[in-house]
């Protein structure tokens, strides 16, 4: 089957937003277009990168980052917020991982009360645990009631979040920690846009939410909706099985 | 507790524990040493001239304390060191126990420690080495070492608390080059060869280490390493004591920085270039890194890949061999790592042969078969949940004079060599 389709995938900050494997969720997407022929384009969205960039990605990906990173990027990302916010309100699918994801919350609370502030597109706040507090780590299984599928993931995070009022989880914690180890919630998830602790990466463990993404990438774009070819998608439902046998918990 | 005693009574413990194959006799006797007498290595290390050497760094510790342990013995200095993974404060001292006599006194020239990276501040708190060794920071087991820039924190302050210590540090290394910044007596090894122009995916320390704005490289030799420069700051890769026309017993780029690392300290004790080689050509791997194996007439070579740096140049070193036959173990124990995310900062995209027979297998092999999938679509791959089954018919598809590559993880690489060797290491 021949198309004309073509997604941009946006990926914010590859050189410094890089820490925990999150690579792969571009790999992922490209080939999961690819394998359609739905043709792909990777914009690196690099520190000094130009707005009307940002406004040509069909997808968006973030990853997590040490914090000297971190502050370099929140720098550049500041100026930058409000085309960002607009892609978000758009319903252009998002992917803002661990660091990534904190930073779009109205603020980070440091260990010794010091509040870095956020770039406020979603109502949640994060907050250090105390001084020598537990990070938050270990694999992880969370239920999407929207995508009614289990999401698989690790998580890393010394941060714990707490959602405000407005705002929806991105899934319920089968197994793991979550925002913050306390109200079984994971992540957020405003329109397309995802904010989540899960890394792992987080896309070749989960091919549904993978193709989920696509599908509403390509009918914001094309202003219609385009069927999806089934793919082979047994090795990920074994490496699925495998983790979830292992956790002791259904897929 | 009079430390003759503790030694006595610890020998005895460290001897029954080998006796009966109970396992951590490599950490225990120190670990009761120490309650016994928290200032026990100190007071030992006090009371004799032998000289202390650490090691610290994420890649090559185990390998370069081998490098200077032969060539120091084979100029005929006598060395004492820890071993492979009894890398903490209990490990050192079970060390001191095995090479001190009952009088407590140590006869030992050298004694060559590697140190966690972890807990280097913790062990210079408690030893004041002579020579401390520091190769590079690469990310490795976040989960359980967190980030790079907290550690090198951590060793900047414990580096300028010591006095009297020769700082062997490797300049290509921007955050290893920084902690020597406002320091006397301090060493720079690097590396003499030709770089290129890439810049590699999985590199973690390009902001400037001072300032933190981003740095410049002229040439990169791989991940972060490099000739960096900032140009907001000016700080630049330091002068290096390179040490050209030595003998190099192991392959890969990675290990010429092991190499140099050991050449420059022997050089530094007084060493000529003559006596360094002549060690150098004795050099026998250290297990699992490089180490060699013939099982029922068949080569298998091990290159421990631990991290997405090390996997990289591990996939690099086999290059070179031209090597056909590739079997990939991933564990995520305690000791590997528990998260394997690291295995997509890997750049197997361009690094592996297309026509290369590969054999997954581990705890993580889905994962691992779902990053090959991803990575190189045509590449033809087999998956073994059983890691026995998956030596056996790697090996038993060797054409003669065929080597069996075998890239594991720190756990799988013990296990492979308890199925190969029938021994179990720590």
């Amino acid at each position: 089957m021949k198309n004309n389709f073509t997604l941009t995938i946006g990926w914010l900050y590859p050189e410094l937003m890089n820490i925990y494997g999150d690579r792969g969720n571009v790999t992922v997407l490209q080939k999961r277009c690819e394998w359609r022929q739905i043709a792909t384009k990777v914009l690196r969205l690099e520190v000094g990168f130009r707005e009307n960039e940002l406004e040509k990605c069909d997808i968006i990906l973030m990853g997590g980052a040490q914090d000297k990173q971190q502050e370099a990027v929140a720098k550049d990302l500041f100026a930058k917020a409000t085309v960002l916010n607009t892609a978000i309100e758009k319903g252009i699918p998002g992917i803002y991982v661990c660091g990534a994801y904190q930073m779009l919350g109205n603020y980070y609370k440091e260990a010794n009360g010091n509040k870095i502030k956020g770039l406020r597109i979603f109502d949640f706040y994060t907050e250090s645990p105390e001084q020598d507090g537990k990070r938050l780590i270990g694999n992880i299984v969370t239920y999407s009631e929207k995508l009614n599928y289990r999401l698989i993931g690790f998580e890393n995070h010394g941060g714990r979040t707490y959602l405000g009022k407005k705002i929806e989880p991105l899934g319920k914690v089968v197994k793991g920690f979550g925002n913050n180890g306390i109200d079984k919630t994971e992540g957020i998830l405003y329109k397309n846009s995802i904010g989540t602790y899960l890394h792992g990466p987080l896309l070749p463990k989960n091919p549904l939410l993978t193709d989920y993404l696509i599908k509403q990438a390509l009918e914001i774009k094309y202003q219609t909706k385009v069927p999806l070819k089934t793919l082979d998608d047994n090795l990920e439902n074994q490496a699925r099985e495998a983790i979830a046998k292992r956790l002791s918990v259904a897929i | 507790m009079l430390n003759s005693l503790i030694i006595f009574f610890c020998k005895i413990i460290s001897n029954i524990s080998k006796a009966l194959n109970l396992g951590h006799g490599s950490t225990w006797p120190g670990h009761i040493a120490l309650k016994l007498n928290p200032h026990f290595i100190n007071q030992l290390l006090n009371n004799s001239d032998t000289k202390v050497i650490l090691i610290t760094g994420t890649n090559g510790k185990t390998t370069t304390a081998k490098l200077l342990q032969t060539i120091l013995e084979t100029n005929s200095k006598r060395v004492t060191l820890n071993s492979s993974g009894a890398n903490l404060l209990n490990g050192i001292a079970s060390a001191l126990i095995v090479s001190s006599n009952l009088q407590g006194n140590l006869s030992e020239d050298f004694a060559i420690f590697e140190v966690d990276e972890n807990t280097l501040p913790q062990i210079t708190k408690t030893i004041e080495p002579d020579y401390i060794i520091a190769l590079n920071l690469f990310r490795d087991q976040l989960d359980r070492y967190g980030e790079i820039d907290t550690i090198a924190k951590k060793w900047k302050e414990a580096y300028t608390k010591l006095t009297k210590a020769l700082f062997i540090l490797n300049a290509d290394d921007p955050q290893i080059a920084y902690l020597g910044d406002g320091l006397k007596n301090t060493h720079y090894f690097g590396l003499n060869s030709k770089g290129n122009n890439v810049e590699e995916h999985a590199a973690d320390s390009i902001l400037c280490p001072k300032c933190g704005k981003r740095l410049t490289f002229a040439t990169h030799y791989f991940s972060h390493l490099g000739d960096w420069s900032c140009l907001s700051c000016g700080l630049k890769r330091p002068e290096r004591e390179i040490q050209n026309d030595i003998f190099l017993p192991l392959s890969g780029t990675y290990a010429i920085y092991d190499i140099q690392a050991a050449a420059l300290v022997a050089k530094l004790i007084g060493l000529t270039k003559e006596q360094v080689n002549q060690g150098l050509k004795k050099f026998q791997p250290a297990f699992g890194r490089q180490e060699l194996l013939k099982i029922a007439g068949k080569n298998i070579q091990l290159f421990l890949s631990k991290n997405p740096t090390s996997f990289n140049e591990s996939l690099r070193a086999i290059a070179e061999k031209d090597a056909n036959n590739l079997l990939i173990i991933l564990n995520d124990r305690i000791p590997d790592g528990t998260d394997v995310s690291w295995i997509w900062d890997i750049d197997f995209e361009t690094l592996i042969k297309k026509s290369m027979n590969l054999y997954l297998a581990g705890d993580r092999v889905y994962d691992l078969a779902l990053r090959i999938k991803y990575s190189l679509e045509t590449q033809k791959y087999e998956i073994f949940e059983n890691l026995e089954d998956a030596i056996y018919i790697a090996t038993a598809k060797l054409n003669p004079n065929e080597t069996l590559y075998i890239l594991p993880t720190y756990s799988a690489m013990l296990e492979v060599r308890k199925i190969l060797t029938g021994k179990k290491i720590l």
